[in-house]
């Protein structure tokens, strides 16, 4: 029994670390007050550019790695030309996008289906804590992504979002645009920034899959992570260590499906598979569950999230 | 003024000519259609582009996919097939759009639908006319049921619609999957997981695949219209579209109005996947969409949730699904459709912006600001717009 916890544990961290790392990145982005819906659709793209480099260029996971952070950033930036420069709306650019990374991935991935990778990310493990009885392999024995997932990129998020000036003016940007403006802070600036960074961040959790967990490219080989990111980042009320636990439940969830279907439970495998999205959409109520009192404090959405901003019609 | 800035600074002395960026009042409809119609020419430009840059005949290319889907008698029979789905998709969607809600899950409830009308199909036994009407009614209702959870979530808690509709797609595919797998699988097809044939088909209107239902989405698409324009309902509605706040203190019942769009939108989509089941496939399967359900976001988005306008921009994206499967046998692979179709809704949506925008070019009198006020009536509609879509 002891050892089942502890393989669920191992796999649920590996699981979810390509959604902590993509809902990371859409709530910085959400911060300045940009709603990317177009994570799945970039997460196929830094999937499949980290593949092709790997498979065809260069067999090192960091020359992948680096390519899908370029191919993340690219979807990041045509988003936000479109809706922080062109100040089109948000849910639609971004569903348009998930179109064009999905078609746009499949055509350039189809002759590479299939195939295993050639160079992946290869667990790391840590000396001491690596080598410790049960918790060892399960925590300590991952790939370099998936600490950059749960404490790097996190605590990173967290002093610059908490610590820093230029945090304040993320805040600011993303809860009253026309204040911030006043104040001096490049609003557009902002947004575009971050939003080219969620989008690179997609990217990377998109290598991630590929490079790491899957490790191979299949057409839709993200299976909706991207919109299970955007739900995380509501769920976490747009904490970064909220993000990081909501990562791990939906990988728990993920795994104990998993071993379910690899022990023969006896439930059919459809439902099992359903596991991760019924999750998921669970976790989207707990903030409605918890006391008004608590759930004041928790809920911190944006005020101004997917409202574009101009100074014209700010001015009235 | 803050409504407009100045594009470029003009020549010095007595007359300054200004290019200006102005905020309409109104955007006409000539200026929507444009702009939509840009958008597709651009997309599929840039299209023909990249496909001419990877080494094929570009034009023999379209003509041979507009010949074989709008130049024969069997092409526009197919158009209108893949037409009727996306429309009513297309109608599911635009209903949530107009109170500003994003129904991401119409695959889902389609499918769901679907299911629901196959279930009838297998099981029940009577009057042709009947059963059918009965497959109908429940795959409407399991397309609203599909969506109770969201719609509910999103009345009483503001839980984002966008997020439950979708997750529920996952889920619905699984679940269609499970039953073609499963206990529905007609063993005698191989090679493929499908359910039992359903006995009962919607009746052919005149041959060449044109089917009764595709009534359905034409007599939806007017009795929206018509509702949204000219009831209490239709008027509610509107208003909190544009501003929930407004709404609310108005003394509307908010969440009522969400509840109710939110079913019938999922019944909708529901209703197109039994119609798409009794008229066309006859039998269940996890592809019996295709990606109809996000494709109606297209559609809807294009036509801006206005339920007429969702007749051409369906038969617009049939004809591009039809013109995909057409080149596909050139070498051309379907992806490559999706991808456009998502370049048409960016260029769409950047477009729509457009069209609130005039460019003038106006000869300021030395009383800078004079032409500014000339048009009192203007501006203040301008105000009641800026005050209405802010949200």
């Amino acid at each position: 029994m002891e050892s089942l916890a502890f393989a669920v544990a191992g796999s649920a961290i590996a699981a979810g670390a390509a959604i902590a790392i993509v809902a990371l990145g859409e709530l910085l982005a959400e911060k300045t007050g940009v709603l990317n819906l177009g994570l799945e659709g970039t997460m196929l793209m830094g999937a499949v550019s980290a593949f092709i480099v790997v498979n065809e260029f260069v067999p090192n996971a960091f020359a992948g790695l680096t390519a899908a952070v370029l191919a993340g950033a690219l979807m990041g930036a045509v988003f936000a030309m479109s809706v922080v420069v062109f100040k089109a709306n948000q849910p639609l650019c971004g569903l348009a996008m998930n179109f064009v990374g999905a078609g746009l991935s499949g055509l350039i991935g189809a002759p590479y289906a299939a195939q295993p990778t050639a160079a992946r990310f290869q667990p790391i493990r840590i000396p001491v804590l690596g080598h410790l009885p049960l918790i060892g392999d399960a925590f300590f024995n991952q790939t370099l992504l998936v600490y950059f997932a749960y404490l790097v990129l996190p605590a990173f998020i967290y002093w610059l979002l908490h610590r820093t000036r230029h945090g304040l003016s993320i805040q600011a940007a993303g809860e009253d645009p026309a204040a911030a403006d006043a104040a001096g802070i490049h609003v557009d600036r902002l947004r575009f920034l971050y939003a080219t960074v969620g989008g690179a961040l997609a990217g990377v959790g998109g290598a991630y899959l590929t490079l790491a967990l899957t490790p191979a490219w299949t057409e839709g080989v993200t299976a909706g992570r991207g919109w299970i990111a955007l739900a995380l980042v509501i769920f976490a009320g747009w904490r970064p260590f909220g993000a990081v636990a909501g990562a791990l439940i939906f990988g728990a969830v993920t795994s104990v499906g998993f071993i379910g279907q690899l022990r023969d439970w006896p439930v059919p495998s459809a439902y099992l598979s359903m596991l991760p999205y019924l999750g998921t959409l669970g976790l989207m109520f707990v903030p409605f569950l918890l006391r008004s009192r608590v759930r004041r404090r928790l809920k911190t959405e944006p005020s101004a999230l997917g409202v574009p901003y101009s100074r014209e019609e700010a001015g009235g | 003024m803050a409504e407009s800035h100045t594009g470029q600074r003009g020549a010095a002395n007595g007359s300054r000519l200004r290019w200006r960026l102005e905020r309409r009042a109104e955007v006409s409809w000539q200026a929507s259609v444009l702009a939509r119609a840009a958008a597709v020419f651009f997309a599929l430009v840039l299209a023909g582009i990249v496909i001419r840059l990877s080494g094929m005949p570009v034009a023999s290319l379209a003509g041979r996919a507009l010949q074989q889907t709008l130049g024969t008698r069997y092409g526009i029979g197919q158009v209108a097939i893949v037409a009727t789905p996306l429309v009513m998709t297309g109608l599911s969607v635009g209903l949530c759009m107009k109170m500003r809600l994003w129904n991401i899950g119409a695959e889902g409830q389609l499918l769901l639908g679907a299911w629901a009308a196959t279930a009838i199909g297998i099981h029940a036994h009577g009057p042709a006319p009947v059963v059918l009407a009965l497959m109908l009614l429940a795959g409407a209702l399991a397309g609203a049921a599909w969506m109770a959870v969201p719609a509910l979530a999103s009345a009483w808690w503001n839980v984002s619609e966008v997020i439950t509709t979708l997750l529920l797609n996952s889920v619905a595919v699984l679940l269609v999957n499970h039953y073609c797998i499963g206990p529905w699988r007609d063993q005698l097809v191989r090679g493929a997981a499908v359910s039992y044939r359903v006995p009962y088909e919607l009746p052919e209107l005149t041959g060449g695949g044109l089917h009764l239902g595709m009534l359905i989405p034409l007599l939806i698409a007017v009795l929206l219209a018509v509702s949204l324009r000219q009831t209490k309902w239709g008027y509610e509605i509107s208003i909190i579209g544009r501003n929930r706040r407004t709404a609310e203190y108005a003394g509307m019942p908010l969440a009522r109005h969400i509840l109710l769009v939110m079913l019938l939108s999922g019944g909708i989509a529901g209703l197109a996947g039994a119609i798409e089941l009794a008229a066309v496939t006859h039998r269940l399967s996890g592809w019996i969409s295709s990606d109809y359900g996000y494709l109606g976001i297209l559609v809807a988005g294009l036509a801006n949730g206005s339920p007429l306008a969702m007749l051409p921009f369906g038969i617009l994206f049939a004809v591009l699904l039809n013109a995909g499967i057409v080149l596909k046998t050139q070498g051309l692979p379907l992806n490559s459709v999706t991808a456009v179709t998502g370049v048409i809704l960016l260029f769409a949506a950047i477009g729509e912006v457009a069209t609130r925008y005039r460019i003038t070019r106006k000869a300021l009198a030395e009383d800078a600001g004079g032409s500014d006020t000339a048009d009192p009536s203007g501006t203040s509609a301008q105000r009641v717009c800026g005050v209405l879509d802010e949200t």
